[in-house]
């Protein structure tokens, strides 16, 4: 099989895990879920090559009878890998490089291998959610150590106290926060300083002080300082701090 | 309430404009309302001052104007009934002109509520509020280049000084409705489309109410079956779903993506800093007052500073005047009044002038004076809203997450106010919970400004145990509460502190004869009428069988003297009254040491006020507010009678 060919594959998968995520079923019995509508919403109509492709590769299912199509296994494994790549790589576009939200990723995520992706991942502090909001599946590296000492990307909760730092995204834990941490400016690229973690986290962000939990704190990612570039805007940075003795010595 | 000038009103009828103060919570809204209409409202540097929407009328250009001063928002999106009251006020009052009050402080947090009010497309005159505050900060704000950007006119104003009055009158004249607005990308604009389409044709603000929908608010449900009925709302969302199922991931974040991306792009524009360091007085106390290690003795302190003026000055002011004022005219009275009934009447013990206007004026008044002066100096500052940040973990504690926080420490101000503040708590179990602490043994400022007086006149140690035992008892009450009440439902902590300011001696002194006034003008009435009343009933023998019907409770459970029946039935009617008593019971020797401490606790908790009651029924209903009530006073009466059990018994040790 030629090159293009299997990104079609990796596209058919994809729209598969899209569809399972949309709809109420279980991933796990993901052989009796029904898919519809497959060949309007996603890349063109379904192709028998690509179908046949698919089956023969243990990677879907389909029941005779009704013609439902599911992923097998061995199909939800490699379009669990696809979807990761792609939420991760929208992140990094997005945070970092600064793209346009409504941009895609998709020729992102056939060009990274597995180890990769994992790097990505660890590098951006391991991201629940991609920036439209929905889930990343998680991957090794996540398991192996949620804040890791290589993640350029680390919580809010980890910040030394008296340091700036720029939001990178925050893990929004439900619906209705979005729009009162919005109202608050708290979103990403925003410069936030860290005041107090005790009793509560106190921080500072566009000249206002807020209050949090430390759930949420967890929740909010922030550049690590060394990656935090001199911001003309913030120019409390640059000033020396008075008292260099209270200072927190760091590891 | 504001005042409604109904003079004038109806001469302009015809020439008639509504204008809505709209702005983030402590941004000025108020203050430039007082300064618009002349009324006068309590200001406080916190949020949820206004609560109930205050309304009047000022006359400008031969044109009547309608003002109404909203509670703050930080979005339209409804996170709470609070928010939706504004919102639903906006959409359904068909306001002429906006007057946006922009806090300087807060530009780009502004901006965003902004740009929401610029899209419903209502005429709009912004006020830049605080400019003085950010100008100090180095912080310099094209107004010309914002005015010319939004297409609407913007007033530079300090609203405390009341600058920028007369500029602001003449701009909402010449309100226009706003040229800023946001594409939110071929995707959205298009379910906007389509979700517009399903609206009625004469609907009032398509536009957001699309989005509202889009972005799924939980509160427009209601509405709409309200306005279409059952069946087009199932309509409606039966093609809401269809359109929302076409998007990727969350609609939400692209929207706010979109907002924020024209906010940094216009304060990019608008903004000039210089750059210095600012580090003032203010800033570095707020960090302390923040903290565990400076922010817990600086609560010590401001406690203890306040009980030494309240119990010192208050009481030289007291006696001062009753020595130069108050005996020499009751003296003079009493020997004018030559019938031995009408002198018992005016000057016995429930006389009308020895109890009802002494009580208010000679005990009472000069302790309130001297505590809302204190009081009215921490609120100005902004403080109180920083106790949040010490007390958050007490409170999950006790299952009070988030929301809760903020009402129950107003309550300490005034509970009714802050029985209405629990609107802004989404979970039913914390609204209740919230609710019952604020009204049980919460003392509120001039409660805990009487309690000082009284017991200063039996010693410090006296004050604190009837403070700890109130501490143990809404502590215990909390967790009892939170095991009953077994929900899940869990509340982030997410609270905008204000800025710690200098106090405004103007302000400070203004607001504290304002409370003042206010306290003579609701109660001076009250304590009159129940010295009558009370007189009436000793006259007819009542308060004899009642003495007596009582006495084991009231000798033998709380330890009591007999005469305590007075202040029970005062409380009833006024706690300062029953204050007024009780204090003068201690100064002629009557209750010692064990029974202050009693008498005031069990006041402290006994039945909720009448205008707290009224806020309770208002906010969960006649039937749950009454078996509060009744569980309020019930556990008042056991946990005063406990504890005097319990000081006896250390009396024997
Ligand atoms: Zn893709
Ligand atoms: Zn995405
Ligand atoms: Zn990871």
């Amino acid at each position: 099989m030629n090159n293009n060919n299997c990104t079609e594959v990796d596209e058919y998968l994809e729209s598969l895990w899209y569809i399972n995520e949309k709809g109420q079923g279980a991933v796990s019995d993901i052989c009796e879920h029904t898919v519809g509508g497959l060949s309007e919403d996603t890349h063109g109509g379904l192709s028998e090559e690509v179908i046949e492709k698919l089956v023969s590769d243990n990677l879907v299912e389909i029941d005779d009878s009704s013609k439902i199509i599911g992923l097998t296994p061995k199909g939800l494994e490699r379009a669990r890998h696809i979807v990761r790549a792609h939420r991760l790589a929208e992140r990094l576009l997005y945070d970092v490089m600064g793209k346009n939200i409504e941009d895609g990723a998709c020729e992102f995520e056939h060009i990274v291998t597995m180890e990769l992706v994992d790097s990505i991942c660890t590098l951006l502090g391991h991201p629940k959610e991609c920036p439209h909001g929905l889930p990343i599946p998680s991957g090794k590296c996540c398991e192996l150590s949620a804040k890791s000492v290589n993640s350029s990307v680390i919580h809010l909760d980890e910040l030394d106290i008296g340091k700036y730092a720029r939001i990178a995204y925050v893990n929004c834990p439900n619906d209705q926060l979005i729009h009162r941490l919005n109202g608050l400016s708290i979103r990403p690229g925003v410069t936030v300083k860290l005041h107090q973690s005790y009793p509560t986290f106190v921080i500072e962000c566009e000249g206002m002080h807020i209050a949090l939990d430390n759930e949420l704190a967890e929740n909010i990612c922030v550049w690590r300082e060394s990656e935090f570039a001199y911001d003309p805007k913030t120019p409390e940075i640059a000033v020396k701090r008075r008292f260099p003795f209270l200072r927190k010595r760091r590891k | 309430m504001g005042l409604l000038d109904e003079k004038t009103a109806p001469r302009l009828k015809d020439k008639e404009r509504k204008v809505l103060i709209l702005g983030l919570p402590n941004s000025g809204k108020t203050q430039i309302y007082n300064n618009l209409t002349g009324t006068y409202n309590l200001v406080a540097n916190y949020h949820h001052t206004t609560i109930d929407v205050n309304r009047a009328y000022y006359e400008h250009g031969g044109v009547l104007y309608e003002l109404y001063d909203m509670p703050g928002l930080y979005c339209l999106f409804a996170n709470s009934e609070e928010e939706l009251l504004v919102r639903n006020l906006i959409f359904s009052e068909e306001p002429d002109v906006l007057l946006f009050c922009l806090d300087a402080n807060l530009l780009k947090q502004s901006l965003m509520l902004g740009i929401e009010l610029m899209e419903l497309g209502i005429p709009m005159v912004i006020a830049l509020n605080a400019i003085d505050e950010t100008s100090k900060k180095g912080i310099w704000i094209d107004t010309a280049m914002l005015s010319s950007t939004l297409g609407v006119p913007v007033v530079e104003s300090i609203a405390i000084r009341g600058i920028g009055t007369r500029k602001l009158k003449s701009s909402i004249e010449r309100a226009k409705a706003p040229k800023a607005s946001i594409y939110y990308g071929d995707m959205i604009e298009a379910g906007l489309a389509n979700v517009i389409h399903d609206l009625p044709e004469d609907f009032p603000f398509k536009r957001k109410t699309a989005m509202l929908l889009l972005l799924n608010d939980r509160f427009l449900e209601k509405d709409l079956i309200e306005a279409f009925g059952e069946n087009q709302y199932a309509e409606i969302q039966k093609n809401l779903s269809g359109i929302t199922s076409q998007f990727v991931g969350s609609i939400g974040k692209i929207v706010y993506y979109k907002r924020s991306e024209w906010v940094d792009q216009l304060s990019d524009k608008i903004v000039k800093t210089q750059d210095f360091d600012q580090r003032s007085m203010a800033k570095t106390f707020a960090q302390m007052s923040r903290n565990v290690v400076t922010g817990i003795p600086i609560f010590c302190m401001i406690i203890l500073i306040t009980y030494l003026l309240v119990v010192n000055v208050a009481n030289e002011i007291s006696t001062l005047m009753e020595s130069y004022l108050w005996k020499p005219v009751m003296d003079k009275l009493s020997s004018m009044v030559p019938s031995q009934f009408w002198r018992e009447f005016l000057l016995g013990s429930h006389g009308l002038l020895s109890l009802g206007l002494g009580g208010a004026i000679l005990t009472v008044l000069p302790i309130l004076s001297v505590f809302f002066v204190v009081f009215n100096v921490l609120e100005d500052m902004g403080y109180v809203p920083n106790l949040t940040v010490l007390t958050r973990r007490l409170f999950a504690k006790v299952g009070l997450s988030g929301y809760s926080i903020m009402p129950i420490v107003l309550g300490f101000g005034c509970k009714t106010m802050a029985t209405f503040t629990t609107r802004t708590i989404n979970s039913d179990k914390e609204k209740y919970i919230a609710i019952f602490l604020i009204a049980f043994a919460l003392p509120c400022a001039p409660q805990i400004g009487l309690s000082m007086g009284m017991l200063g006149k039996v010693g410090f140690k006296a004050f604190l145990i009837v403070f700890s035992v109130l501490l143990i008892t809404e502590i215990t009450a909390g967790v009892l509460l939170n095991i009953l009440m077994r929900d899940d439902t869990k509340n982030t902590y997410l609270q905008a502190l204000p800025a710690i300011r200098i106090p405004n001696v103007f302000a400070v002194l203004k607001k504290t004869y304002y409370r003042l006034y206010m306290f003579l003008k609701e109660a001076l009435p009250i304590f009159l009428l129940s010295a009558v009343f009370l007189f009436t009933l000793e006259k007819i023998g009542f308060l004899k069988i009642a003495k007596v019907f009582l006495a084991p409770l009231i000798n033998n459970f709380l330890g009591l003297p007999n005469e305590m029946v007075d202040v029970l039935i005062l409380v009833l009617a006024r706690r300062e009254a029953a204050a007024a008593v009780i204090m003068d019971f201690v100064n002629k020797g009557r209750l010692d040491f064990n029974q202050a401490i009693v008498s005031v606790t069990l006041t402290t908790m006994f039945v909720p006020c009448f205008a707290n009651l009224g806020a309770m029924i208002k906010e969960i209903g006649l039937r749950r507010a009454l078996t509060m009530a009744f569980f309020i006073t019930a556990s008042s009466l056991v946990i005063a009678g406990a504890l005097n059990k319990v000081l006896l018994f250390f009396n024997h040790v």
